[in-house]
């Protein structure tokens, strides 16, 4: 027997109100945002720059427990050469620097500025073994300690990855991959695959006519991957939510992160999609920097593998096979819940892969 | 049919019920264009919509960089060539200095390691104060 339940006017009518004063509260932090009067910075944990190179500076977290407690090896944080470094430390409660600077690192973050046309030359040698080995060497030098653990995320991870196996002795005792893209064998694998190949894109003439490439160009590519979520749900997400505020500067963070892109280098982005998309060079061990081949199994640095369950940017394949590749001894691969950026931002980072990362880490610290 | 609040439908609530519509209808939009931009023709289509671009840009590109070139010259003033040029310049001096500063830096930590492992030298002897003389 079927029934059905007759709609309650009261009810209704409860429903009618809290919907329009909803509303109401809604376009007032609609008018707010419209006027610019609403904005939410990023990046506002405490910091000095100790070292500046082109347009590379180097970031100093100030400590924030007493130096008894701080762990003697440092952590320098590495983004990728697209999208600022400000991610891992979006704002204050929903920030990795905070995080860890409580857990007692030494944190320090290496920010590849916005290259100009003078830079379109640089390519993936100079960002991992040129820049950052300057960084590198200045940060050990600022800490007066030669050990030190790197987080490299996305292409960061990418370079870091690259400068353990060039430089297994310049003290990197951990390293942590997030959601690193190493292993371009499955040409199946992402929709990046397709798009990129040699008969789709057309990589020397954009590179020719832009010197580099538009921040603007990646990202429009990054969020077609999802256009639906990127261009529709997300909005719809903070006009469901604009009576309330923490959701509203959460997603205002957020969006000024994601439509901050930065232009990719010409000449490391001719690399990215010709020696390590279509080539699979640093797996193959055909990829050369400084008159030598890039091997991974050089590496001996301890190392942490994070991959996230739900990531379109970054396959996990691309980030798995890699692991047998590394010639550590003592090395792991981590799955956590999430997607590309979402891996480290939000409750779910704060909860699961903070901690994760914070856990291995803190062992191999002493 | 049976409809009860259990099943997420809410007669009173008529605004959840849309959003609910809303969703589950975006859902789908979501899962087939994803599922779109994997597929090979996605692949040719966007690569065709980047080749159109750049085929139609290029021929400007190259007008306006030629014409920017012979006024910048009769202006008297750098071309965008040579100030990329000098800006690469700068940034060489700048590796340079980086690597006298650590170089600097070491020296200096070498110095004050020998400074600090070196005996105690004894102070040299104080000169004697000698009375001037007074003048006849």
């Amino acid at each position: 027997m079927t029934t059905t339940q007759a709609p309650d006017t009261a009810a209704l009518t409860r429903k009618l109100y809290e919907e329009i004063e909803r509303l109401g509260k809604g376009s007032e932090t609609l008018a707010r945002l419209a006027t610019n009067q609403l904005n939410v910075p990023i990046g506002q944990t405490p910091r000095e720059t100790i070292w500046t190179l082109n347009k590379l500076k180097l970031y100093h977290f100030y400590p924030q427990v007493p130096a008894e407690q701080r762990k003697p090896v440092p952590l320098l944080l590495v983004f990728a050469l697209i999208n600022r470094p400000d991610i891992f430390d979006l704002r204050p409660g929903n920030s990795f620097v905070e995080f860890m600077l409580r857990q007692g690192y030494e944190v320090y973050m290496l920010d590849w500025g916005r290259p100009g046309l003078e830079d379109a030359g640089y390519d993936f040698e100079d960002y991992a073994l040129n820049f950052m080995g300057r960084a590198i060497r200045a940060m050990q030098r600022h800490s007066g300690t030669k050990t030190f653990s790197m987080v490299g995320w996305c292409i960061g991870a990418a370079l870091t990855a690259i400068y353990a196996a060039m430089r297994p002795d310049d003290g990197l005792k951990n390293l942590v991959l997030l959601t690193a893209p190493l292993d371009f064998s499955d040409k199946a694998a992402g929709p990046f695959n397709k798009w990129l190949n040699t008969e789709h894109l057309n990589v020397d003439e954009l590179v020719r006519q832009y010197g580099n490439v538009p921040g603007s160009v990646i990202d429009y590519g990054n969020k077609l991957l999802k256009p639906v979520e990127n261009w529709v749900l997300s909005y719809l997400k903070l006009w469901d939510n604009l009576d309330n505020q923490a959701v509203v500067e959460s997603w205002l963070a957020m969006n000024n992160w994601v439509s901050d892109p930065v232009d990719f280098p010409g000449a490391a982005y001719r690399q990215w999609i010709v020696e390590f998309y279509r080539e699979n060079r640093l797996m193959a061990g055909t990829l050369q920097m400084q008159g030598r081949s890039v091997d991974l199994h050089n590496i001996t640095a301890s190392v942490l593998n994070v991959i996230a369950d739900k990531d379109h940017i970054v396959p996990n394949c691309q980030s798995i096979t890699a692991m047998e590749h590394f010639g550590s001894h003592d090395k792991l691969l981590l799955e956590m819940r999430g997607g590309h950026i979402g891996l480290m931002v939000g409750s779910g980072a704060h909860k699961r892969t903070w901690p994760a990362i914070d856990g291995w880490l803190a062992q191999r610290s002493g | 049919m049976s409809q009860n609040p259990s099943d997420g439908f809410d007669p009173n609530d008529p605004f959840g019920a849309w959003r609910s519509i809303r969703d589950a209808n975006l859902d789908a939009w979501a899962k087939n264009l994803s599922g779109l931009a994997g597929t090979e023709q996605f692949a040719k289509a966007l690569g065709m919509q980047l080749d159109g671009m750049l085929a139609a840009s290029a021929p400007m590109q190259k007008a306006v960089h030629q014409y920017m070139e012979s006024y910048l010259a009769q202006a008297n003033m750098p071309s965008r060539g040579e100030v990329v040029s000098l800006a690469s310049r700068m940034t060489s001096i700048e590796l340079r200095l980086d690597d006298m500063q650590a170089q600097l830096d070491e020296i200096l930590g070498a110095i004050r390691g020998l400074a600090a492992a070196a005996p105690p030298v004894s102070a040299p002897p104080k000169p004697r104060k000698v009375a001037p003389r007074e003048r006849p």
